[in-house]
């Protein structure tokens, strides 16, 4: 296999996970932070119908109108409220971010647990199609495969979905491979246990941490693809997302109007939504990970201590005091 | 030569790549439902030219013999005309290919160089203040999308410094006096910078990333505790036992992020009317021109895949641990 | 009597800890090398030895704080901390870890990183340190053209030879060595051992070897300190150590070590050893002490001569103690 390959390999697939570990990882300050982000732009994804009162393309004053009062981010080429144009775009960035991720997780997830619950033929065949596939690019594949079959926000789901689904399933593989391994699972089977039913109770269970955190990411990497394909004119044109905030903005020329208003907040969104999504993948990948924090050697230099003037060992009478590192920080250090 | 068996294990595996590649790029730009030529727009696309074109093209064959067809063209290096410029493909695609390859090479060199030193600093520092703030900046710019990247530089940066945004030379400069070679080469390299910084700075946080926990795992090593021993100093260390080690994954890294180095290239040049690649295929894509997109494909396509195949080999010669 | 080569008087290492804790892992240890001698560290995991020995040529991690003294040949090597340490580095004090596996950097041929030493002390350079690397590998049972080898090419035996010619490149005069024979097989112990003595006894070299291995101790070194909790419990020749313990430690953790010829049950020492980062105002060995008596939780014992070149530190042995109890 080659390194590169191997690399995009679980890096310790061999930790298992205990229950409510996800739950636990969860409750970092990292993940809190970035849950409470994306449940931000959900809700704002939720309450759309309720916030926009009409089409948020409406031209409602001048074009590009910078921001005042009545309009706090301006308005667009078109003369359409920019916050209005915003909320709208997150329904549909998000859509595609989450479903696009599902259709990944599942394609992934199978692929990866068939290959490596079942081994064999099944598995080598799997992988030397998956090994073939990952050396083609995926955004250039997705850009040609959005030219010619997209334009419409299903194909570009599908298009998005199908793309990254090699990740998911090495990664999968690799861990339901150490599962099947394990001492329970072979005495289950031993006990007589049929293959869905030590799918079902043992390895579904172990891999679930890591199919979360990775579809976490992947929300993160479709909504980040997704702008791609409508920046280069290839999204479904009756349909607002951020990625085509960005596009309609440059093809306004927004630029040599200095219509900052209209590029700014739609690009803002996105890494926000992407590194909140981040954050909260790679708590749960972390904590399934713990990376051994050893670096028992950073360069730093050590410290040295000047203590009072002390009696040796022999001399001390027990009611001398036993130095403490109560004194003043010495020299050598950084 | 150590190893021989694993260099060409790998070499047939590229070319096994090439071959599946080749297929995938037939198989999707002639899976087409209906056809290519029929949405074709153009001035004398009248019915009787598209015609005449579909039989040009071998479009009114069976799929079988479209693709023995296909195959026998690109063994003798035709990538087939441009259905806009009736040109072919490959002289169009020739002097674009250049200007990427030197703006995503400067791009790439630019996130390395940020990304070890981030990277180095983040293990040094670790756990203090520059630790986080490098990795977050990182990742921060590494969740923006890079078109909005560039649009951005633009807007804000661009004007300041002095640095063109678009194109890839002044069309002035050889209008009064014949500019002297080096002149040309400034003027290039300046229309580069900022598309290949806007490159640069979304992909340098997961360099950094990967720099830092590999030079975190190489500090923990004993053969750093070794040579603190033997008395190197603290730089010394690092440079000499540290750097090396934690270097290696960068490698596999760029191999891994080709995709989005890529996909990243072609909507900066959009963004920066840059004339790569890149540019090619959005105009290709817009004026639906599909022999010039499969063509650009294919070869970005096998680019990355001799990319793989050098970063591999590399990857294989410095690190002497590697057995087949 | 003459100088003793290195003096190691008072030695405190702390490591700080989240918030304002702090481990108190070396107390106030002190010993002294003579040229030539082969000292042994003992003690259980844990009780400060490996921690001594860094310590003593600063190079402990950046939360470590030491005081104390360390006189090398005259010079207290600490006192100006990193600036006085590095110069004697490998060139007077050499060191060979606990799992030499991986001393050696895997992308590195080990004849580089033995010349490197030299190069950057100014021993040797070029041609003529790589020669000296082929001799020192010959001298550790190494044939010199395996310089050119990357060191996974070794076997553990072999490699941990060559981290002891690697120690050699600058001529040191001490040899620090930590737990050298952990992890090998019992017959290449044998002849690390082996080496080592060979090594002291040809080139004058000193040694001080730490381990938690009583049998390797009484087969190479002349005189032993025994460490708990970071503190030195007793010192003196090996021998005296083996059959005229003072320190109830010392005898049960020479009793616990299986005889192969005796017929004596193996006793282990119940208990664990104490916390560090709190201070332990008596004997740190009471709770665990079979020869425990009234003033040892409370009152720190007194380190004291017992007889030629022995001490030990047990309220046993104190006479001001035993005339008031």
């Amino acid at each position: 296999m080659s390194q590169v390959t191997a690399a995009a390999e679980a890096p310790d697939s061999a930790v298992s996970a205990p229950p409510g570990l996800v739950r636990d990882a969860l409750k970092g300050p990292q993940a809190l932070v970035g849950l409470a982000l994306l449940a931000t732009f959900v809700a704002i994804a939720l309450l759309q119908p309720v916030l926009l009162s009409q089409d948020s393309t409406t031209k409602v004053g001048a074009v590009f109108a910078p921001p005042s009062r009545e309009h706090v981010l301006g308005l667009d080429g078109g003369g359409a409220d920019m916050v209005a144009l915003l909320i709208d775009g997150t329904r549909v960035s998000l859509l595609v971010g989450f479903a696009a991720a599902l259709v990944s997780a599942v394609i992934g997830g199978l692929v990866g647990l068939t290959s490596g619950f079942f081994g064999g033929k099944t598995d080598i065949t799997l992988m030397r199609l998956t090994d073939y596939f990952i050396v083609i690019p995926d955004i250039p594949l997705m850009i040609v495969a959005a030219a010619l079959f997209g334009r419409s926000l299903t194909n570009i789901i599908v298009i998005i979905g199908i793309i990254y689904w090699t990740t998911t399933a090495r990664l999968l593989r690799a861990q339901v491979k150490s599962v099947r391994e394990r001492v329970y699972v072979r005495r289950a089977r031993g006990l007589g246990a049929g293959n869905l039913w030590l799918i079902r109770k043992h390895v579904v269970p172990q891999i679930a941490p890591l199919l979360i955190a990775n579809t976490v990411l992947l929300v993160a990497y479709a909504i980040f693809a997704e702008t791609f394909i409508t920046f280069l004119g290839l999204g479904d044109p009756s349909v607002i997302s951020w990625g085509r905030l960005i596009e309609n903005a440059f093809t306004d020329d927004a630029i040599l109007n200095d219509a900052w208003w209209t590029i700014v907040p739609p690009g803002v969104c996105v890494a926000i939504v992407v590194l909140a999504a981040t954050m909260v993948g790679s708590s749960i990948e972390d904590a399934l990970n713990p990376r051994l924090a050893v670096g028992h050697l950073s360069v730093r230099r050590f410290g040295l201590r000047v203590l009072p003037q002390m009696p040796p060992r022999g001399e001390r009478s027990a009611t001398t005091p036993p130095p403490t590192g109560a004194a003043a920080p010495g020299k050598g250090r950084r | 030569m150590r190893g021989a068996d694993y260099v060409l294990k790998r070499i047939f595996f590229a070319i096994v790549t090439v071959f599946v590649a080749i297929t995938l790029n037939f198989v999707l730009f002639r899976a087409l439902p209906g056809d290519a030529i029929q949405s074709l727009r153009c001035r004398q696309c009248t019915e009787q030219f598209k015609e005449a074109l579909r039989h040009d093209l071998g479009l009114d064959k069976s799929k079988w013999e479209q693709y023995k067809l296909y195959l026998q063209d690109l063994a003798h290096g035709d990538l087939g005309d441009s259905l806009r410029t009736q040109k072919a493909v490959r002289s169009e695609l020739w002097e674009p290919i250049r200007n990427t390859l030197a703006m995503v090479a400067l791009g790439t060199v630019f996130s390395i160089i940020l990304g070890v030193v981030v990277g180095v600093v983040s293990a040094w520092r670790r756990g203090t203040f520059a630790d986080r703030a490098g990795l977050w900046t990182g990742l921060t710019f590494y969740s923006m999308p890079p078109q909005w990247l560039g649009l951005m530089i633009v807007l804000f940066v661009a004007s300041s410094i002095g640095l063109p945004t678009s194109g890839i030379s002044d069309p002035s400069l050889g209008i009064l006096t014949e500019p002297s070679g080096w002149t040309l080469f400034v003027d290039r390299l300046k229309h580069m910078i900022l598309p290949a910084a806007t490159l640069g700075l979304v992909l340098f946080g997961e360099y950094a990333i990967i720099v830092r926990s590999a030079m975190l795992e190489t500090l923990g090593e004993d053969y750093v505790l070794t040579a603190r021993a033997k008395g190197l100093s603290n730089w010394a260390t690092v440079w000499r036992h540290g750097l090396r080690n934690a270097l290696l994954p960068v490698i596999t890294l760029i191999a891994l992020s080709l995709g989005l180095i890529i996909g990243g290239s072609i909507t900066i040049e959009y963004v920066f009317s840059y004339p790569g690649i890149g540019l090619q295929v959005v105009e290709a894509i817009d004026q639906r021109d599909f022999p010039i997109l499969q063509g650009a494909f294919l070869l970005l396509t096998f680019a990355v895949i001799l990319f793989n195949l050098l970063a591999d080999l590399l990857y294989f010669k410095l690190d002497p641990r590697i057995t087949t | 009597m003459s100088e003793p080569l290195l003096s190691v008087e008072e030695l405190h290492v702390w490591f700080g800890l989240k918030g304002d804790a702090e481990l108190h892992a070396v107390k106030g240890v002190s010993f002294a090398l003579e040229p030539g001698e082969r000292f042994g560290l003992v003690g259980e995991s844990g009780c400060g030895k490996t921690t001594t020995i860094l310590g003593l040529m600063g190079l402990l991690p950046p939360n470590a704080s030491v005081a104390g003294r360390v006189v090398l040949e005259g010079e207290n090597i600490l006192a100006e901390g990193e600036t006085t340490v590095q110069p004697h580095r490998w060139h007077d004090v050499a060191m060979v870890f606990q799992g030499a596996m991986n001393a050696f950097n895997p992308v590195k041929t080990v004849g580089k990183q033995i010349v490197e030493p030299m190069e950057l002390h100014e021993v040797a350079e070029g041609n003529q340190a790589w020669r000296r690397a082929g001799e020192l590998l010959e001298t550790v049972g190494i044939s010199a053209s395996r310089a050119s080898r990357y060191p996974h090419e070794f076997s553990g035996g072999m490699r941990q030879r060559a981290a002891i010619a690697m120690a050699l490149a600058c001529t040191p005069k001490v040899l620090l060595a930590d737990e050298p024979t952990t992890a090998l097989d019992v017959m290449v112990q044998a002849q690390i051992l082996e080496l080592l003595v060979g090594l002291s006894d040809d080139f004058g070299l000193a040694l001080i070897l730490v381990t938690h291995d009583l049998p390797v101790v009484a087969q190479v070194c002349g005189r032993a300190a025994v460490m708990y909790a970071g503190e030195i419990m007793e010192e003196g020749p090996t021998d005296v150590l083996y059959h005229d313990p003072r320190h109830p430690y010392t005898r049960l953790l020479f009793a616990a070590t299986p005889d192969i010829e005796g017929e004596g049950d193996v006793a282990s020492i119940p208990g664990v050893p104490p916390r560090l980062d709190v201070p332990i105002p008596g004997c740190p060995f009471a709770p665990r002490c079979d020869r425990t008596f009234e003033p040892c939780p409370d009152v720190k014992p007194r380190y004291l001569a017992v007889g030629a070149g022995h001490r030990a530190a047990c309220h046993l042995n104190d006479p001001a103690i035993a005339k008031a109890s």
